[in-house]
């Protein structure tokens, strides 16, 4: 048994590397950097490059020793001379690149002054017209006099290495081609990728900006909500599911039987919001019978598990009443009725028990759906769980929040199918766990 | 199951003539078509507008003629900035048919590809179809959906690639599963013996017998799309600025409460008709195609 379940779990190992694979790239690779959608566009660079430092997000995707940073806006000087406009002794004409005449040293535009202890790449591409060359530098290292463009590439390390400073002579010109500035980090191994499963392995889901709480708080707090909301409505979605489907089975074929067929086609095909907007309209305001909105009593409950109910009894019916015909053609069912019992008991006992295996499948496939809650149900009714939760982070872009909810939502998906599993072998004693 | 003929889907002339045998068929058949016409009117409306550069009929704005009851000028009366609901129900319509049919355009090819080539090769490759599959279908979908549009950003592309990058996992595992069958059959042998190569025999000649089960899971992922679709737009996920179902039944829920029914009543029949017809269309499809697909869920 134990060594069944551990088989398992190491079998779950390739899935769950999926989705955080399929979380990386989501978020880190496609979504982009997330700082300017979470501090909103008044943030200095330097706040949005600290926001990317906590999280990791200033380091190469898998594997590399450059990252890009905000410290300089990279410019290669055809259309503008992008931050050096307004420098002093500096020019910038189309088509030529920037022009830094000697005399002053000149320093490189920044954003910001990188904090101690980072280190910075900078490449510069130049031509040189001077006459003394040793004297032109930038930060430490020498600029050699040169008509033909030239590249330097210089790694310079606040704190320690001097500012990135032009000094020329008297007299000197340098054009600038091109700069770039790009982090540098000596490990290429530390990566975004390392940094995000480090965070998993610490269960270190982040921080909620919206809330400024940690995520692991938010979701905590959320959890009771949705399972108040999310129990009862699974508990009372199966029950009356198959005590209609067992009706189904009895009055095979007779009106019952199509009747519930067609209602059940009708209730899938009616849209979620319309079940929340008229429960809402009819029982809530013209009735009066439950509260509209809110989450104070239990009475804020009843509506949205009515709703909740009505919304998955459709599909679950026709499934179970599937099951149960298929059931009903097997030969203990003939061998029962035969023996001369009633159609009752044989339901009741006999196909109910014998059905049981796809009925919990069903119901412990389901469970994961506890968790996530009924997005809409508890958006709507302002029930504050984790639907709420994801909702409100996904309308203000919070990304930590999200991700966060996906891959517990999806670790909960991997345990429900292993216990779905083990509810076989407990069920039906002709499985073997093996 | 014993015979092989049996697991070869049956001729489509035969499948038409026993969907129209039925008369709730024949009339989810006309009820798409109208809606097909209604869709394709919007459209063309709606490009008109576009090539025009004018202000379309559903977007014009009649503050004197705001809440009007339905009449014979507005057949379901106007809104609250006095714009037609019919109009812009046509746009909903329009909305709707392209978010289900874009998105079956990116899901049914991802996944009829990955099932076909994971269901015939087996081994390695179905290996890591399977796994790319179940990780997909692991995380849960609606969050999923909405953590791609919040990704790829508000408005209909989004919606598009959240539905469409999530619905294929189905239609990869249908398509797998028929293909297993269909390629320890007489006729694939034979092809492998005449020396077709892989990719013929894939392409030219299993595929169209796994056809109906890509019809079927097109009729029933339609649907799907549509309410998806318009839970999106209810949450501001999804289409901006346009009339799209959701959206109207966002702005009419708050004026029902003032006795403003007939946005909200008109719409709602209107998703509900399309979405019940395509339902049952599919199960109907589903019998008529396939009897043995009939047992399963």
């Amino acid at each position: 048994m134990i060594r069944y379940i551990l088989r398992r779990i190491v079998q779950m190992i390739p899935t769950l590397f999926g989705v955080v694979l399929i979380t990386f790239v989501l978020f880190n690779l496609v979504g982009g950097s997330p700082a300017r959608m979470m501090l909103g566009d008044k943030a200095s660079a330097r706040e949005l490059e600290e926001f990317d430092e906590q999280r990791g997000f200033n380091l190469p995707l898998f594997w590399g020793t450059h990252s890009t940073t905000r410290l300089y806006a990279e410019t290669d000087f055809s259309r503008s001379a992008g931050p050096w406009s307004g420098v002093p002794s500096s020019s910038w004409t189309s088509g030529e690149g920037l022009l830094l005449r000697g005399g002053h040293p000149v320093s490189v535009p920044v954003a910001f002054t990188p904090p101690a202890g980072r280190a910075y790449t900078w490449r510069l591409r130049y031509t040189l017209d001077v006459s003394n060359e040793s004297a032109a530098t930038f930060g430490d290292q020498p600029l050699t006099a040169s008509d033909t463009p030239r590249l330097l590439t210089w790694t310079m390390r606040s704190g320690e290495s001097p500012p990135p400073v032009f000094v020329l002579p008297e007299g000197a010109v340098l054009r600038i081609l091109a700069l770039d500035c790009r982090r540098h980090h000596d490990r290429p191994w530390q990566s975004q990728w390392l940094h995000y499963l480090g965070q998993l392995a610490r269960f270190d889901f982040g921080r909620s900006h919206a809330a400024n709480q940690s995520v692991i708080d938010l979701l905590r707090q959320g959890i009771r909500p949705t399972l108040m909301l999310a129990t009862p409505i699974l508990i009372g979605e199966t029950v009356i599911s198959l005590v209609l489907a067992l009706g189904c089975a009895y009055h095979r074929n007779r009106f019952f039987d199509r009747f519930m067929l067609f209602l059940c086609v009708g209730l899938m095909s009616v849209n979620y919001l319309v079940w929340i907007v008229a429960g809402q309209y009819w029982l809530s305001y013209r009735l009066g019978l439950f509260p509209v909105w809110g989450f104070e009593s239990w009475s804020y409950l009843v509506l949205p598990v009515i709703i909740g109910i009505a919304h998955g009894l459709g599909p679950n019916v026709r499934f179970y009443r599937s099951v149960m015909l298929e059931e009903m053609h097997k030969d203990y069912v003939r061998t029962a009725r035969a023996k001369g019992l009633g159609p009752v008991r044989i339901l009741l006992v006999h196909v109910l028990k014998n059905a049981m295996i796809p009925v919990i499948t069903n119901v412990v496939l389901s469970l994961p759906f506890l968790y996530t809650g009924s997005l809409l149900l508890e958006t709507f009714f302002g029930i504050p769980g984790l639907g709420y939760l994801s909702i409100n982070a996904i309308n203000s872009s919070d990304v930590d929040v999200v991700r966060a909810v996906v891959i517990i939502g999806s670790l909960l998906y991997l345990a429900a199918n292993l216990l779905a599993d083990l509810a076989y072998a407990w069920v039906d004693p002709r499985v073997k766990l093996s | 199951m014993s015979g092989s003929d049996a697991m070869l889907a049956p001729a489509p002339i035969s499948v038409f003539r026993r969907l129209l045998a039925s008369r709730l068929s024949r009339c989810c058949l006309v009820v798409v078509a109208l809606y097909t016409l209604m869709a394709g009117y919007g459209e063309a409306v709606y490009q008109w507008h576009q090539w025009h550069d004018t202000v379309p009929g559903y977007q014009h704005q009649d503050l004197d003629r705001r809440f009007q009851p339905p009449s014979r000028a507005h057949w379901m009366g106007t809104d609250a900035l006095g714009r037609d609901v019919f109009a812009r129900l046509l746009q909903g319509a329009r909305i709707a048919f392209r978010v289900g049919i874009i998105t079956s355009l990116i899901a049914i090819p991802i996944g009829v590809l990955l099932g076909a080539l994971a269901g015939y090769f087996g081994g390695k490759t179905d290996d890591i179809i399977v796994w790319l599959y179940s990780t997909f279908a692991a995380i849960p979908g609606l969050l999923f959906i909405l953590a791609i549009a919040m990704i790829a950003g508000k408005g209909l592309l989004g919606v598009y690639l959240g539905i469409g990058l999530t619905m294929w996992v189905g239609v990869c595992r249908l398509i797998r599963a028929e293909v297993m069958k269909q390629r320890s059959l007489p006729y694939v042998m034979a092809g492998r013996v005449l020396g077709f190569s892989h990719a013929r025999i894939l392409f030219r000649h299993i595929l169209p017998n796994v056809t109906h089960v890509i019809i079927v899971a097109f009729t029933l992922r339609f649907p799907a799309s549509i309410s998806t679709e318009v839970f999106m737009s209810f949450l501001g996920l999804g289409v901006q600025g346009e009339p799209s179902w959701g959206i109207m039944i966002n702005n009419a829920r708050l004026r029902l409460w003032q006795g403003v029914w007939w946005e909200m009543t008109f719409v709602t029949i209107a998703v509900l008709l399309i979405v019940l017809t395509f339902n049952l269309l599919g199960d109907a499809l589903r019998d008529a195609l396939d009897p043995r697909l009939k047992k399963v869920k």
